[in-house]
């Protein structure tokens, strides 16, 4: 009798056999939707911090997206010995100036055209660094005074790979005065030191430059000496170097002049793409940022009883002809939720905490060909639809670097023609 | 004893063969038969209760001799072939079926308990590509595994009214439940879509049998419309780039109830000689009247045609091969499921023969079917099956009271 009891299934079943699919999908229906309003808008963040960023960013260039973009870069140098005798010697009279140079070497970064030449103009700061009392920064809208006379000049062909370094030669009768502070000993501290030289802004002649170039703060001001006359001599140098790289910031701007976002109105407002030739515009260092609006997706909730967004594609399409070798398309766009006013919340999350970003993709085909950026905002939208508040919340792309580069993409709304942007929506009722 | 049996029952009732169409509704439809019937193409509402219980028809319960008691267990061994147009693939599956007891309780009445399977619903479903609906030719996969089923306890009472005609009624309670975990992976999502469902319900059944003369009895069984009142309880998770969220975390909610329709069966038992015996039974449900197509599946009136014969030798003799009852039969079911709008039907062909263990009732039916359900076409599956059931009936007298008396 207990045998009977038992049942079993001495075959596995693999599942292939299947009747009344369309059974299966009338009972929980999936369905596409690409239908939702994406609304695309342009916001000018208010300023960014650009002090303690660890680069010289010099240059400016014509964008014929985005105007005039030119950035100055303002540091103060310093030494911890301020005796020019190096040696045992203690004599230092015998000392000679001979020249002094500014040592800008090269970090990784460039920006648009580097086949020609760029013309750099250094000019003595003639204001102490007094950053802002509340978080102690300088900003990219930041400036200090500075004498109007050239200290030193350069025009070259930047060449951040394969270069290390440029020379440019400082004046000699600064360097001469320069040189005879510490001569003649009127220059013993840090502090005495600052008084005399606040510091020194670089910036590029904008009539000579197609590009914005980043140096590294192992830069140095040199001065060149020698004890003895003639070549015979023994030849000496010091070095200022950038030793805090808070007092070191570049002041990037841009005219916009025009060009289509001309109007781009400062922060707490936006200017919407159907303003700006269906286009949203995103560049970093000026602080111009893409936001993305979807106003109607609490609409999806009428869809059924019970109902989910299991996924859903933000595809952003990058401008046709609006990037290229000399203006590369950054492989992620960096995503922030934010509320009515622009202000950030939170950078988009999954549930883990984990950061997402919105991904350069490109199709399997040989021409390599940009399908856009995509990004997944199936649990945004999900949430977005269940509110029960009237607030809505909307997303902020930004490049992934922020301050100290002034790489941009300029995005296709859903408007566009030719650089559609698309959300593709996957719902399920249940 | 009993309760041990019922136990058991309760956990094992629930595992019957698996089928692909078991999807639709409270799942295939079990059909538990008792005594010699699955060898009788499954015709029985003329038959009598004289050496089985007869399930068929509870106002034969009046047949059971006096003082008798009758146990029944049954169990089935089922091949099945499934084939489509694109594979064949057997399964083998064995069963416990069904478990009763009866007797009288005066000279005019009868009573029965007994518990079988009503429902299997056993399916798996494993990478069906299913378009998403207004997309541009995409296409989402679907996983589903379903189990369970529904139980059905039978409280028959039989009452004869005089020796040509009897009346019985049964209250059929109906209680079990389904889980159905599904698994969709949608564009880069995979949603889980667990749920549970618990059905109860209780159904009347009134039934009657009349002898028109010692050789020809005459069956009606009619079982209501009923409601058999669902309620679910379901988890539905999302797991996508962003992460794994709960969209319902054990959510207990009302759910369609299903409807039974009515049934109606009628049948007729003719013997000649008492040696041969002809039996025939024709049932239709009303599935149309119960308007639950949309949610369940497509279901249609159903007719059910079965014809057995059987002969016996002997009632009483010293010879053991004289009393073997040896039978035959067929059954035509046009079924009440309507797939890509073609019926379900299911064909067999029955032989067995029941062995007597003692000289009251006791006696081993054992019976083979061979049947056919379903077609092959694009969209559907046919299902050969080979069916072995062995059913054993016990007798026992109890109280004698009679001599005491």
């Amino acid at each position: 009798m207990g045998l009977l009891i038992v049942s079993c299934d001495s075959d596995t079943d693999a599942g292939e056999f299947v009747v009344g699919a369309d059974y299966l999908a009338i009972k929980n229906k999936v369905i596409e939707i690409d239908t939702v309003t994406i609304d695309v808008s342009n916001i000018k963040l208010d300023s960014l911090v650009t002090s303690n960023q660890s680069r010289i960013l010099v240059g400016n260039y014509d964008d014929p997206l985005f105007g005039k973009v030119k950035s100055d870069s303002y540091f103060q140098v310093a030494t911890t010995s301020f005796n020019l005798n190096l040696s045992s010697d203690t004599e230092s009279t015998g000392y000679v100036f001979d020249s002094i140079a500014m040592i800008l070497r090269y970090d990784d970064y460039y920006f648009a055209d580097t086949t020609k030449v760029q013309t750099l103009n250094i000019r003595r700061i003639t204001q102490n660094f007094k950053p802002n009392k509340d978080d102690k920064s300088f900003y990219n809208s930041s400036s200090l005074t500075y004498d109007s006379p050239i200290l030193g000049t350069i025009s070259y062909k930047p060449k951040p790979i394969g270069r290390d370094s440029i020379n440019i030669k400082v004046s000699n009768e600064f360097g001469l005065e320069f040189f005879n502070k510490f001569k003649n000993n009127e220059i013993t501290s840090y502090d005495d030191f600052t008084d005399y030289l606040k510091g020194f802004v670089i910036s590029s002649e904008s009539g000579n430059s197609n590009s914005v170039i980043g140096f590294n703060l192992s830069s140095v001001l040199r001065l060149y000496y020698s004890k003895g006359k003639g070549d015979a001599g023994n030849k000496y140098h010091m070095d200022f170097a950038i030793s805090d790289a808070t007092k070191q910031f570049n002041a990037i701007s841009s005219d916009r002049a025009g060009t289509l976002i001309q109007d781009l109105p400062l922060a707490k407002a936006n200017l919407s793409s159907s303003l700006t030739g269906n286009k949203g515009f995103i560049q970093s260092g000026t602080g111009i940022v893409c936001r993305v609006d979807f106003p109607n997706v609490k609409q999806l909730k009428y869809l059924s009883e019970k109902g989910a967004i299991v996924d859903a594609k933000l595809i952003m399409k990058p401008v046709k002809d609006s990037y290229s070798k000399m203006f590369p398309l950054p492989e992620s766009l960096n995503v922030y939720v934010v509320d009515k006013l622009n202000r950030i919340k939170t950078t988009l999350t999954n549930s883990s905490g984990g950061t997402m970003v919105a991904t350069l993709t490109k199709g399997n085909d040989e021409f390599d060909e940009i399908v856009g950026y995509q990004l997944s905002v199936g649990a945004f939208l999900q949430k977005e639809m269940l509110k029960l508040s009237d607030s809505k919340s909307g997303l902020i792309f930004t490049l992934p670097i922020l301050s100290k580069v002034v790489d941009r993409v300029a995005l296709g709304d859903q408007y566009s023609k030719e650089s559609q942007m698309k959300l593709q929506i996957y719902y399920i009722s249940y | 004893m009993v309760l041990v049996f019922f136990t058991s029952f309760f956990s094992h009732s629930q595992s019957i063969s698996t089928s692909p169409y078991s999807l639709y509704g409270l799942g295939s439809l079990y059909e538990a038969n008792f005594g010699l019937i699955p060898s009788l193409g499954t015709a029985g509402v003329a038959l009598s209760s004289e050496n089985f219980i007869n399930n068929k028809n509870a106002a034969s319960l009046v047949d059971i001799p006096e003082n008798n008691f009758f146990f029944e267990v049954g169990g089935k061994g089922i091949q099945t072939s499934f084939e489509n147009s694109q594979r064949v693939e057997n399964r083998n599956n064995f069963q416990f079926s069904h478990f009763a007891f009866a007797f009288p309780i005066t000279k005019k009445s009868a009573v029965s308990v007994a518990m079988m399977p009503y429902s299997s619903s056993s399916f798996k479903i494993s990478g069906l590509k299913i378009p998403i609906i207004d997309s541009s030719n995409e296409y989402y996969y679907l996983d589903v595994l379903g189990t369970g089923g529904l139980n059905n306890l039978d409280f028959s009472y039989a009452y004869k009214v005089s020796n040509k005609l009897s009346f019985g009624l049964t209250g059929s309670v109906l209680f079990g439940n389904t889980t159905d975990n599904r698994t969709y992976e949608i564009n880069n999502s995979v949603t889980t879509i667990d749920k549970k469902v618990s059905y109860s319900g209780i159904r009347p059944i009134l039934s009657t049998q009349f002898k028109a003369d010692p050789s020809l009895t005459f069956g009606l069984n009619v079982k209501s419309p009923s409601r058999v009142n669902a309620s679910k309880i379901q988890s539905v998770t999302v797991t996508n780039t962003s992460g794994t969220y709960d969209l319902e975390d054990e959510v207990k909610s009302n759910t369609d109830d299903f409807y039974l329709p009515l049934e109606i069966g009628v049948g007729f038992n003719k013997s000649f000689k008492n040696k041969l015996n002809i039996t025939f039974d024709y049932e239709k449900d009303f599935w149309d009247a119960t308007n639950q197509s949309d949610l369940y599946g497509t279901f249609a009136n159903q007719e059910k045609f079965g014809l057995g014969f059987s002969y016996q030798k002997k009632k009483v003799s010293r010879n053991y091969f004289d009393r073997i009852k040896y039978a035959t039969g067929f059954n035509y079911d046009t079924g009440y499921l309507e797939v890509d709008n073609k019926k379900i039907e299911d064909k067999s062909f029955s032989v067995g023969l029941s062995l007597p263990l003692d000289q009251l009732s006791s006696s081993l039916f054992i019976s083979y079917s061979y049947g056919q359900k379903g077609q092959i076409t694009n969209s559907l599956v046919q299902e050969n099956y080979h069916k072995l059931t062995l059913n054993l009936n016990l007798d026992g007298i109890w109280f004698v009271r009679k001599k005491l008396d």
